[in-house]
Parts: C-alpha cells; structure tokens; sequence
C-alpha cells in the first residue's frame, strides 16, 4: 500500500495543529516548522511525480473501502504536477512571507499557511466529488484567514466580501452535487464518468443542470467572467505574499475544470453537448480582456497585478476551453507559467509597496530602487508574454493551439491586442514608479490625512523582516520562469503525455474502480 | 410532502437571496443562514424523502431504510457552514468596528461613514 | 567561431559592464569593448565561407512541438548586418566612454547596449522566424531601457514608451504573420521557408500573412504612417541614437523584407505597399527634415527618408533593384552614423544642438567640420562619395520604374526626395559650420579629445574610399548579401563614379542643383513651411493613448465598483440563465416516484418554516427580532430533519442552532441594533425578482429530483449493507462519518479548527489596533440591567453542568450505533461551558476553568490524525477502522472502536473550536470595571449607571 499519495495532505494537517498548539508563542521556531514541512512537501511532491512520470495511475482507498463507496486519492500526471507546483510555490511564498516580515504582523501565519496548502493540495488529489467540496472549504477558510492577515479597516472590508462571494459559491457547490448525487447515486468522480456515460436519455435535464452548475461553481474560483468580481478586491487588499500564494487558489479552479469536464463531462458527451465550451471560450476572451484593460487603468500597483493575474486566468481558460489535446498541453505549460509569473509580481509589488507605497503616483526614488526596477521589468515581461521569458512561448502554444478552432482568428486577435495593452500600462507603470522618481519635479507626497483605525499599534504585531531574505524568493520565481523558457522542451514533453492522459480516461477510470493490486 | 418541502427550500433561498442582497453586512449574515437552511434542506433531499425510516440498523428484524449518505453530507455541510458563519460574523463585526460603518458595497469615496 | 557563441556573447557580456563599473569607467567600457570585438572577430572568421557562397549554420532543439527551435545560420545578408551591428557597435562603445559624463550610470548603460546588440545579433542569424520574433521583441524591449536612459527628462521616458509602444505593437502584428506564414510553408525555419515562394504565394492567406508581417517591419524601420516614433526616440543620448538610427534598430526592419524577399516579394500587392509606403516615406522625411532646427531631428528625419529609400528599392522587386539596397544600406550606416556622432560632438561642444544657435563652427572646430561636411555630402549624393554611388542606382532603378501605368510619376516623386535629401544635407552643413563665427554660443566649442572624433573618422574614411574603390572594398560583400537576397549567383554590381550621360545622372543634376537652390530659398521656404497645418503626431499619439488609459480606467472602475451586492445580483442572474438553458436544452420524463402524504403537523411545521423566513425578511431591520425569527427557522428545520427520519441531523441542527445563535447575539451588542433603509424602489424590486427567481429555480430543481427514483442505483446500500459488518456500527450515518466517509469529517472538522483560529487572530489583531481604545470607552445601546448575573440563572446553570456534561458523554458514546456521536457532544459539552459565561460572567468563569483552547483543537485534530494513521501499522491504508467488543462484568456488552477515538478527535475540535470563538467574542465585550468577582451581587449602582446612561 503506497502512503505516499496522502502524504503531502497529512503532513501540514499534522504541522499546523502542533504549531498551534505547542509553538504558537515562538516566532522563531513557527518558521522552521513552517519552512521544514514545505521543503519537505516539495521532497514528496517530486516522489509523487516521479510514480506519475511513466503514467502510472495510483489510487489510495481511504479507510480500506473499495471505490466509489470509500473516498479514493488518485495519483496521475496532472495532479503530480499539480501538486509540485503548488509547493514549489509555497516555499517561495514562506520564504517571502518570513524575509519581509508579514508573517509577524498577525498570528497563526504559519498555521494558515499549512492548512490552505493541505486544502489546495488535497483538492488535487481527491477522486470524490464531495471531497473535493471539503477541501475547497478548508482551502477557502484558511484563505479567508490569510487574507484579513494584519487586519486593517480597508483589507477587513474587502474581506467580507470576498467570504460572502465565496460562501454563494460553497452554497451553489452544495446544490450542484446533490443534484449529480440525486441523479447518478455516486459521488466518485470515476463511477461519474461511467454512469453519466449510461444515463438514460429522459433524465439528461436535470444532469444538464448540475453539470453546469458544479462548472459555475470552478468558474467562480477560476476567476471568469463575470464572476471574476470578488478577485480584485481581494487580491489587492490582501498581503501581497498571501495574493502570491492565491496565485494557485486560482488555478485549483481551472484544475478542477480541466479534470471534470475530461474525466465525467468528456467534449464528445451528448449528455452535456454545448454545455462546456461554448460559453467559456467567449466568458475566457472577455476575461482576459477585462484582465488587460484593468491592467492600463489601474491607479494602484496591487489592483494592476491583480488584473493581471485575471489576465492570465483568461489566456489560460482560452486554452482549456478548447478542448482538445494540443490546447490542454498548451494550458498545462501556460499554468506553470502564470503561477510562478502571477506570485513573482506580486513579490514584486510587495517591495515596492514597503518602499513607496503602492499608488501609481510619482515619489522620490527607493532604495535599492534598481535591483526592484529589474525585478519589476522581468516580471511585466512575464505577465505581458513578451520574449525572453516563458510568457512567451505559452502565448504561441495557445495561440497555436488554437488554430484548428473555428474562433481561431478572433482568439488571436484579442490574444495579440491584449498583450499590447498590457505593454503599454505595464511601460507606463514601471515608468511612473521607477523612472519618474529620478525626475527633479517630483516631492515626496503629503502623508495620509486619516489614519486607517484597523492598522495594529500593539508593538507585538510589528513586523520583524529577515533583512535580504526578502529577495531570494523573488530571484527564485525568476530563476523558476527562465528554466520554463529554456527547458520548454522536456515540460512540453510532460504537459504532452498529461494531455494524452486525460484525454483517454478509461485508463483513470478501470484503474480507480476495480481495486488495483487485488 | 414532496411540495410542501421543495416549497420551503425555495422560500428559504428567495428569503436568503433577498438579505444577502442588502447592503449592511448584518442582514448578508442573516441571509446566508437562511440560503444555508435551504442548501442543507436540499441536499438532504436528494436522498428522497421517507416517514419513519431512521437509517438505524435493526439487528432484529427487517426494515426499509431512508438513504443515509445525504443524511452524512448534510452534518458536513452543516459543521461547515457553521465554521464559515462564525468567521463571516467576526471578519463583519471586525470590519465594522476598524471602519465604523457596516456597509457592505466598497464603493467608497463616499464610504467612510457616509 | 559557433554562431551560438557569436549570438550569445554580447548577452553573457552585458554582465561585465554591471559589475566591472565598480572598478570604473574604463573597466566597463574597456570590457564592453572587448566583448564586441570578440564577437567581430568570431564573426570574421566565418566571413570567407561566407563569401565564397557558403552558409555556415548552428541548429538546436528548443521546443520541436511548436517548431521554435535555436536555428542559426550565417549568409552574406547576415554577414552584412552583423558586421555592421558589431562594427560600429565597437565605435559606438568608445565614443560613449567619453560622450556620457560622471552623471550618466555607464555600467547601466554599457549593459543595455550589449544586450541591444545580442538582440539585433540574434535577428540577423536566426534561421527560424520564430526565434527571429523573440530578439525582434527583445530589440523592442532593450532600445526601450535605451532610449529612457535618462530617466530624469521626461522626453526620454514618453519617447521611450512610445517607440515601446509602436514597434512591439508591430511585433505583435508580426507574431500573427509568421505563425501564418509558418503555417502555410509547413515549416517556421526560414530556410524551408525561403524555397516555397509558389505555394505561399499561391495561399489565400498571402495576403494577411503579407500585410502583418509588414507592419512589424514598416514599425520598426519607421515608415510612414508609423515613423513618428525615430524622432523622438531622439531624447536618447546621441550614441545610442547613433547606434539605433543609423545601423541596427530601424534597419531590423529592412532585413526582414530583404530576409522574406525571395518568397514575399515580386507581387503587385509587394509592390504597390512597400514601394509606394518607401516613396511615400522617403519624401515626407526628406521634406521635414530640411525645416528641423534640431540637428538631431534632422539626422532622425533624414534617416526616415533613407529607410523609405532603401524600403522603395525593396519595394520594386527587381534584382537590381535590391543590390542598389543592399548597398545603400552599407552606404547610409558609414555616413549617418558619422552624422550623428557628429551632431552629438557640436552637442557636447557647444551645449546647444539648435541650428539657429549655431554657425561658423569650422573656424572653432576644424576636424569636427571635415568629418561632419565629407559625411553630410555623402549624404547629400555629391560625388566621389559613397552616397553618390548608391544614390545613382537608386535613379537608375527608379527611372525603370512604372507605378500605375505612369513611367513618370515615381522617377519624379524620387527626385524630389533627393533634391529634398541634398537641400537638408547642404543646410547641415552651410548653417552649422560656415558662416561667420558668432559670438552668443551657449559655451565656446572647440574639438573635442580624440576618443570622441576617431570612432566617427574611420567611418569617414570607409565613406571616402568606397566611393573611391567601390570594387575593391564593397563588392565582395555587397554581391554575396545581394546574392542573398535574390536568391541567385550571380548579382550585377559594377558602381562607377562615371558610367555616362545616363537618365540618373541628369535626375542627380537636377536634385542636387534643385537642393542647392532650395537651400538659398530656406527663410521663404520654411515661412511657407511653417504657415502649412501639419498634424503633430506626438500629440496624436499622445491623445490616443490618454484617450485609451482614460477609457480603460473609467471602464475597469465602473464594472469594478466595490459593490458586493451588484456582484452578487450578476452571478445569480448569470446563474440562473446558464441553468435554465441547460435544464431547456434536456429532455425530463415524467415523475416516477409515489409522494409522502401531507399531514395537517406538516402543515403547520411547514407554515412556521416558511413564516418565519419571511418574517425575517419583513422584519429584518431589527436586528434582534430577525435572529429571533430565524432561530424558530433553525428549529422548524431541525423537526422537519426528524420528521423525515434523520434524527442524527435533527440533532446537530438544533445544538448548531443554538451556538451560532449566540455568536450572532453576542456579535449583534457591538453592532448598530437596526439596518437603515436606503434601498431605492427599483433596487428593491431588482432583488425582490432575483431572489424569487432563485427560489423557483432551487424549489423547482428539488422537487423534480425528490419525485424521480435514481437513475442509477445509489452507492448508500453498499453502505447501508456494510455499516454493521464492516464499520461495526448500526447507525449508518454516524458509520458513514467516521468510517465511509471519515475523510470529509477529518476535512470538517479542519475547517472548524481554521475558523477558531481565524476568529482567535482576528480579535487579537482588532484588539491590538487603535479600535481597543473605541471598545473600552463604549458605552451599551441599552440601559445595563441591575444584576448582570440573576441568582436563579447562576444557580440552574451550575446545578445543570455536570448533568450537561454527562448527556454530552452518552450522546458521545451511543454515536456509533444511535443518533449522536462526537460532534454533538461536542457541540452540548461547549453549551454547558457557556451557559457557565453567560450566567455568571466572563471574569468568573474564566478563572475557573483554565481550559487552553487552542491545545483542544491542536489535539482533537492530532487525535483524529493519528487514529487515522493507527491503520498503517496493520498496512492498511489512512483512516481504516477496527473495532471489537468487550463483555466487562456487571456492564453491558460494549465495543471498543477505533472509529469512536476517531470520534473523540471530532469531539474535542469541535469543544475547543467553538469555545474559542466565543471567549474571542468575549473579549471584545470586556470593559475595565464590568468583572465582578461576585457575580451573585446585586450592583448596588444600578441607579446612578441607569442615570449615566440615559444621560447619553
């Protein structure tokens, strides 16, 4: 029996009890447990991709019952690397988190932490179509949590509404499967598959309905328009660090699309023919329009990620919404690199926030302003898909991907425009932020008149930064990016063979139901 | 009873709908308790209805059983939405107290205390 | 030496400049140089093959699925312009040592020329267009942090963001055409490419493919209508200006079109854009450049009208034609370089570049005059220099020339550019250096340090003897790139200073007498000039892109407006209509299943329910009466729970019931007590439709579930078969939970531990911000009652703990096989602990009982983990259960599972959990004074608070 697979959801649910229960009192050691157990998690991860590597599908039958009566973990490309992204990602965020300081600037940092990482890394791997909905909950939850982090009227506010928004969501999740249940009597994604496959014709409505529902819902969390709404706020209120780490929240929700509508609600179903693509393509060219236009309107740095990180959303839905092989193995490299891009900027936009604060006005020049204007510029290269960075390369797979679509022409047009509008605000950013501040005319601004009551006081609260820390992360997602670029190649063959996986479920789908090994 | 109950569910979630559609955070609160009433109600009917038929294992005699796996998603659902109220609550109360105003909506220009 | 190598060394070099700036300037221009001259040198060493015909290629797999792979190679037409690229890149590098002053970061600098250079390297040796679009993106990026290298003047950084702005905008253009392209030739390496010009020529996709790829490189070559940028990229300091403008940026474009030529070219559609676009662009420069006062603004519009030269001679599609381009771009590199660095050395000399300032210079600047006159006369086509040479063939071509049936009209379109291109050439020099000397120069010029006119005297030299010995020096390489271009062996180049009494050289005579007379006419002239309208196209731009900004922003705004319930109201509207087209588009049988009877007790709960719920909708500006109301809700929902045979939900219902009730009301003493009523009619009825929608669509959806067996059997019988004999408990529900499916409970039971501790870091994060204060001196909405702790409630609640506390235990115990189990348990453990709060206060209890809260939910969680791995130890996988049975004396059978300890972890988060977030709530309530260590007191000062209060 291979316990590997539910390693990396039991470990930080086992950290962050004992954070919280012997060490919460002790900066010092909260960061080497919280740093030891996501080194550790990216040592499973690359066990976990190494079993998947060669296509090989694990199952992990909780407590001994036989799928789909028991809740199964499964193992196969696409949730190994999954599962590795997000934790290489964790690490850069920890590492960012501890070096700037933020994660002294409330408590439970680090407990959070671990529990939002179980839930995201749970929701990858889970084949239970409720326990899936759980481990949103637990991502979700934590995410409330990490996201109010230091508190503050303004971030406070933005917080209820980004609970409110989701709890709609967790509310539709709930209607959705059980209206699947009440139709196909299973919860198991597998045993979905099959059954939806032989479900008699007269009852397709009512499966209709909670197949788009339970799509609604991913959308939600993928961002899409128009439900994309909750994430400009949030993010951009929330501790740049933390909008890092929501970096992959975002991508649980294509994930979870990507996965449901291959595996259960496959493109050639005539059950839920026209249910799928039809209307996300158009929703994903519109979102990353809006993505862009956010991105040149933007009056502040932390809403200008955000857009952009909407963008990204976009350009990968484009890219999944197509439905076919090449367009999934082009989503795949695109997701790597919008995660690592999306947390890298947010970094990014955390240096400059400390040093300037984060309104796109014209201040005096920073300190250590050149090294953040570097970092600045190649992450705008990222996010805008310009060359040298991988950006780049994942638009033309899209972008080629898309060739046999009959949209073709107008998903290259708004691909290609959008990237110039991104140009433009990002050039016209990084030039207020960085270049303008060596500009004679420009005075230090007039401080705020009033004070945000929110803001904690109590000396303990204080952030305490690991001076230099800060960067080493940021270089890391950075170093991350150009290894994606060079080594496009290799992470294309994976992304292929992943493709080909989940285009062929029957594989997945004997494998989960009849009990391997026995 | 069928009516009867699918009727309740859909005045629940109208009733629920309609605070969440408010713009203090107070009735949002209220509102998403009642759509939680309604969302449990529902899924604890997909398992269909029945009188008298606790899924209860009588060791001695025969019994029809109602389907108890809703019955199991729906004390999920519900430990779990009381986990998100009680956060929603205090993250509101918080709000409230740090901006002096309960207002939902954030659009603020005119927002603090307006 | 690897063409890898030589595309890679200025990127590897553009280090060095960084860090040896350190050591000083000349360390950073020293090793600039010297990583320049290697690449040269590495270039040089492949020239002969070059030359003899051969191609030298470097190939690497980069990314074959999309067929972007390092493809390199090496022909004449690339020798060329790499060797202009390095050649006068080395120049360049030292006459920036000593143009730029201590000021200027010259690490910074050096770094962004390598990598500029790296770039331009990369366009003219990549054999696979789409390598070729990332150094053609790259160029656009680099020459960005160029031109705003003075980050302090505001024409830098708006000059750099629009030549940003333009020529990626071109190359986005292009990224369509040559995915097009490629995929018309099946191949995106351009020697596959280069031998289809039939079947792309033929594809109905020509002509887009044409037209994108075009833009980019009408862009960057600025060509009219996109030439506006060149001029105000001129804010750059003159070296790159001179490096941009002269040899590498705007001629990326013309090596595009000579790259593309055999397969693009030789179409009327070729001929009619790039032909007349290059004339077109050619003259307006020319014309423009002559009324500039700025010497950099005229070179910047002298160059626009070369590039449309050199873009009409492509344009033409004759063999000869594009040998006499080749060789203008030879030409035009040598003499514009030379120009500008020339202009920048009156700059620097004379501290003004404005010609109106300026004049006489060749008494005060002798060496500076004889470079900038010999070059500025190349320039201006005036024999024996090289400008004349290329200048002829450009006639000669152009009098060939038929342009819509007119053998005329493009001969003396080209004239009049030329006599244009003399007039503004001449002015160079007449109004700058003749004349007599002035004596209101800004500083008194004088030459400057031979490091800064050496680099521009060996330009000047080539353009001396090519125009000398065209054979000798030029014909080699010009043939060989022209080869290139054409595609065949055997190009004609035979330049003479003197081939005749040929139609190009009288057009020459004309242009340059024409020019001269123009010259004499300039006051007059530029009077007329300037009383013409011309549209400023910075302020075009300017505004478009204000215009844009502005939109975006206004737009973003408006959609993004903060308002939640908007947002709301959008998702269920969106909702409902997906919903309602999937449910339209199925089929739906009939109902299958057999109703349960109503009863008149269904009635009444079901009137209760419902009444209630829109009791808390009618009342809910109350805030007290709605939790009220929605606490009978709860209820009415508990006993329907039970009803409907699910006691084990009936009774989580209620004990949830109860504790969130009191959250709410313990929430509710800090907030305002009524909602203020500021929806408008029309919002109220939007959300009255909204809501009513919602409610049909849920109410609907269930009822056509409940009334429809499963279509499929459903997984539960398994269960319901196994509960016993596998999960050793008969209520399947509680089996389900903590054995089927314990997983979700672990899950669950996570979430509960989150949510304390979030409440937890909240209140202290409030707590810990300047609202404490606020909290402290609050003052209760309502009149305190007397005795906060009345005897009766503090007696009931102490007698009725312990009673409590054993329920709690047997609820506990008898979950595995009846209604119950750890999660109500808990739920009653954590009510009898808060009726303790509740009755005798917040100090009292506290004190008394020193549960750490925290420590609960660390071990139930841990509890339930290790219980969940126990099951390793047996090879059995997470969560797997054992259970046995115990006959203890004088007790009833009696089992032991490992299930219930499982359970216990559920118990014990959910106590700790809950209790947590009350005491959090709590604390917030606290106030100096309130504690009373006798809470049985009566406060003897009810009076004067009552007084104190209402006197508020």
């Amino acid at each position: 029996m291979n316990h590997w697979i539910i390693a990396p959801i039991l470990l930080p649910a086992v950290v962050a009890p004992f954070i919280i229960m012997v060490i919460r009192y002790h900066r010092d050691l909260q960061r080497v447990f919280s740093v030891a157990s996501v080194v550790a998690l990216n040592l499973i991860a690359l066990v976990l991709l190494a079993q998947a590597m060669d296509g090989t599908i694990g199952v992990y039958e909780l407590g001994d019952w036989p799928a789909p009566f028991g809740i199964v973990l499964v193992l196969d490309r696409l949730s190994a690397m999954m599962v590795l992204l997000t934790t290489l990602l964790a690490l850069a965020v920890v590492l960012y988190a501890i070096g700037s300081g933020w994660d002294t600037r409330g408590r439970h940092f680090h407990a959070l932490f671990q529990f939002q990482l179980m839930g995201v890394l749970g929701a990858f791997l889970t084949g239970d179509a409720f326990n899936l909905f759980v481990f949103f909950e637990v991502l979700l939850i934590a995410s409330y949590g990490l996201m109010i982090h230091g508190g503050g009227a303004t971030r406070l506010r933005a917080g209820v509404q980004y609970v409110v928004y989701n709890l709609l969501g967790s509310s539709l999740f709930l209607i959705a499967l059980g209206t699947l249940y009440s139709v196909t009597g299973t919860l198991n994604m597998a045993d979905l598959a099959v059954r939806v496959a032989e479900l008699p014709a007269e009852d397709t409505a009512l499966l209709r309905v909670g197949a788009v529902l339970l799509l609604l819902v991913f959308a939600i969390k993928a961002a899409v328009l128009p439900l994309h709404f909750w994430l400009p706020a949030s993010y951009a209120n929330a501790p740049m660090p933390v909008a890092a780490l929501f970096a992959i929240m975002s991508k649980v929700g294509g994930y979870a699309i990507l996965r449901m509508y291959t595996l259960v609600f496959g493109p050639d179903l005539a059950v839920t023919d026209g249910l799928v693509g039809d209307w996300l393509l158009p929703a994903a060219l519109l979102t990353l329009a809006a993505g862009s236009i956010g991105v040149l309107g933007a009056r502040e740095l932390g809403r200008l990620v955000a857009f952009s990180a909407i963008a990204s959303m976009g350009t990968l839905l484009i890219a999944i919404s197509l439905f076919t092989p090449q367009a999934a193995t082009a989503a795949l490299y695109y997701v790597i690199h919008s995660t690592f891009a999306t947390a890298m900027m947010f970094l990014v936009a955390d240096l400059v926030i400390e040093r300037r604060g984060g309104a796109l006005i014209p201040t005096p020049p920073m300190p250590q302003g050149g090294l953040v204007a570097a970092l600045f510029f190649a992450g705008a290269i990222a996010l805008a898909g310009m060359p040298p960075l991988s950006g780049f390369v994942g638009k033309l797979l899209v972008m080629d991907a898309a060739r046999d679509s009959d949209q073709v022409w107008t998903v290259w047009a708004v691909i290609l425009v959008t990237s110039l509008i991104t140009i433009v605000g990002m050039a016209r950013a990084g030039s207020i932020l960085f270049w303008k501040a060596h500009d004679h005319s420009v005075l230090p601004p007039d401080p705020p008149e009033h004070t945000d009551d929110g803001a904690p006081v109590a000396a303990d609260l204080a952030p305490e930064p690991v001076p230099g820390l800060a960067f080493v992360p940021v270089f890391a997602l950075l170093t991350a990016l150009v290894a994606l670029t060079v080594l496009a190649g290799p992470a294309m063959r994976y992304t292929e063979a992943t493709a080909a996986q989940l285009f062929a479920p029957a594989d997945y789908i004997e494998t989960v139901l009849q009990r391997p090994g026995s | 009873m069928e009516l009867l109950l699918a009727s309740a569910v859909g005045i629940l979630t109208a009733s629920g709908i309609y605070l969440i559609l408010r713009q203090r955070s107070f009735p949002v609160i209220i509102g998403l308790s009642l759509l939680s009433y309604a969302v449990n109600l529902f899924l604890f009917a997909t398992g269909r209805l029945a009188l008298n038929q606790p899924p209860i294992l009588n060791k001695y005699a025969e019994a029809a059983y109602t389907d108890p796996l809703p019955q199991a998603l729906v004390l999920t659902a519900i430990v779990i939405s009381f986990g998100m109220t009680a956060v929603v609550v205090m993250i509101a109360l918080s709000a409230y107290l740090s901006a002096r105003n309960d207002r939902i909506d954030m659009t603020d220009e005119t927002g603090e205390d307006a | 030496m690897s063409l890898f190598l030589i595309a890679a060394l200025p990127f590897l070099g553009a280090v060095f400049p960084a860090l040896l700036i350190r050591a000083g300037r000349n360390a950073a221009a020293a090793s600039t140089g010297s990583v320049t001259l290697l690449a040269l040198i590495g270039l040089l060493l492949n020239a002969p093959a070059v030359l003899r015909g051969e191609t030298v290629s470097a190939r690497l797999d980069w990314l074959p699925d999309l067929g972007l792979n390092a493809n390199f190679q090496l022909d004449g037409l690339g020798l060329l312009f790499a060797g202009l690229i390095l050649g006068i890149g080395l120049l360049i590098i030292i006459y920036a040592r000593f143009y730029l002053s201590r000021e200027d970061p010259m690490g910074q600098f050096y770094s962004f020329l390598l990598l500029f250079q790296g770039a331009m390297v990369g366009i003219v040796l990549s054999d696979n267009i789409l390598l070729l679009l990332v150094f053609w993106e790259l160029t656009s990026l680099s020459s960005f942090l160029l031109i705003g290298y003075w980050k302090h003047l505001p024409e830098g950084r708006q000059g750099a963001r629009m030549a940003l702005a333009v020529t990626a905008s071109g190359g986005l253009a292009m990224i369509g055409g040559m995915l097009i392209l490629g995929h018309v030739a099946g191949s995106y390496d351009i020697s596959v490419i280069l031998q289809h010009k039939e079947l792309i020529q033929a594809s109905p996709l020509y002509a887009p493919a044409l037209i994108l790829i075009l833009i980019g490189a009408f862009t960057k070559s600025a060509q009219f209508p996109f030439h506006f940028w060149l001029p105000h990229a001129m804010a750059a300091p003159t070296p790159v200006s001179a490096y941009l403008h002269s040899a590498t940026m705007v001629k990326a474009g013309l090596f595009l079109m000579a790259r593309m030529w055999p397969v693009l070219s030789g179409t009327e559609l070729w001929f009619y854009l790039v032909a007349t676009t290059g004339l077109v662009t050619m003259v307006l420069g020319a014309v423009i450049a002559l009324f500039k006062d700025d010497l950099k603004a005229l070179l910047a519009f002298s160059t626009v009208s070369h590039l449309g030269l050199i873009t009409m001679l492509l344009g033409l599609g004759t063999k000869a034609a594009a040998v006499a381009a080749v060789f203008h771009i030879i030409n035009h590199a040598t003499f514009k370089a030379a120009l500008f660095m020339s202009a920048g050395i009156v700059d620097h000399a004379a501290h003004t570049r404005s010609i109106r300032q300026l004049g006489g210079l060749r008494h005060l600047m002798p060496v500076t005059f004889t470079l900038a006159g010999i070059a500025a006369l190349s320039m201006a086509g005036i024999p024996p220099f090289n400008g004349f040479l290329s200048k002829e063939m450009m006639l000669e071509e152009a009098a060939h020339a038929v342009w819509a049936g007119s053998a005329y009209l493009l001969p003396a379109v080209a004239v009049f550019g030329a006599l244009f291109s003399v007039a503004y050439s001449l002015r160079y020099i007449a109004h700058v250096f003749l004349g007599p000397k002035r004596h209101d120069y800004p500083t008194l010029p004088h030459d400057p340090a031979p490091g800064m006119w050496l680099p521009p005297a060996v330009l000047v030299a080539l353009v001396v003897l090519i125009g000398l010995f065209p054979e000798a020096i030029a014909a080699p390489i010009v043939v060989s790139a022209a080869d290139a271009v054409t595609g065949d062996h055997h190009s004609y180049f035979h330049p003479k200073l003197w081939h005749g009494l040929t139609p190009a050289l009288y057009m020459s005579v004309v242009a340059v007498a024409g020019g001269a007379l123009l010259l004499m006419l300039h006051r007059p002239a530029e009077g007329l000039w300037n009383a013409l309208p011309r549209p400023e196209a910075k302020v075009i731009y300017d505004a478009i892109v204000g215009a844009a900004t502005r939109a975006s922003r206004s737009f973003t705004e408006t959609l993004h407006d903060g308002a939640l319930s908007r947002y709301s109201a959008i998702f269920l509207l969106f909702t409902l209509a997906i919903a309602y087209y999937a449910y339209a588009s199925g089929d739906i049988g009939a109902s299958t299943r057999a109703m349960q009877p109503i009863t008149a007790m269904t009635v009444v709960g079901w009137v209760c329910l419902v009444g209630s719920a829109l009791c808390v909708v009618a009342f809910h500006r109350n805030r007290l009466l709605a939790l009220v109301l929605i606490g009978v809700a709860g209820l009415m929902v508990s006993l329907s729970f039970n009803y409907l045979s699910a006691p084990d939900l009936a009774l989580t219902q209620i004990s949830v019931e109860v504790v969130s009730i009191i959250l709410l009301l313990l929430a509710l003493n800090f907030m305002p007590q009524e909602t203020p009523r500021e929806s408008s009619a029309g919002r109220k009825l939007r959300d009255a439709v909204l809501s009513i929608g919602a409610g049909l669509g849920a109410g609907g959806l269930i009822y056509a579930l409940m009334t429809r067996d499963f279509a499929l059997p459903s997984i539960s019988e398994y269960h319901l078969a196994n509960s016993y004999k596998g999960g050793g408990g008969t209520n399947v529900v509680n089996v389900i939970l903590v054995d089927f499916r314990g997983f979700d409970t672990f899950g669950e039971i996570i979430v509960l531990g989150i949510a304390a501790i979030i409440i937890f870091a909240i209140t202290e994060s409030v707590l810990g911000s300047r609202v404490r204060a606020r909290l402290l001196n609050r003052k209760p909405w309502y009149p305190l009652a007397g005795d906060a702790h009345p005897l009766m409630m503090v007696v009931a609640t102490r007698v009725m703990m312990p009673i409590a506390l054993m329920v709690a235990a047997y609820i506990f115990f008898r979950g595995h096989n009846m209604p119950g189990g750890g999660f109500i348990a808990g739920l009653i453990a954590a009510i009898a602990v808060v009726m303790q709060y509740m009755a005798s206060g917040f100090s009292w209890a506290t004190e008394r009982q020193g549960l750490p809260y925290h420590g609960i939910i660390g071990t139930g969680v841990l509890v339930a983990a290790a219980t969940g791995m126990g099951a390793w130890f047996n090879g059995l996988p997470f969560l797997t259960s054992a259970f046995g049975y115990v006959d203890p004396p004088y007790l009833d059978e009696f089992e032991l599972a490992t299930a219930a300890l499982f359970d216990l972890g559920v118990f014990l988060a959910v106590l700790g959990a809950v209790l947590l977030a009350l005491q959090s709530l709590a604390r917030f309530a606290w106030q100096p004074g309130i504690a009373s260590e006798h809470p049985m007191d009566i406060n003897p000062e009810r009076d004067e608070a009552t007084k104190t209060i209402e006197g508020h």
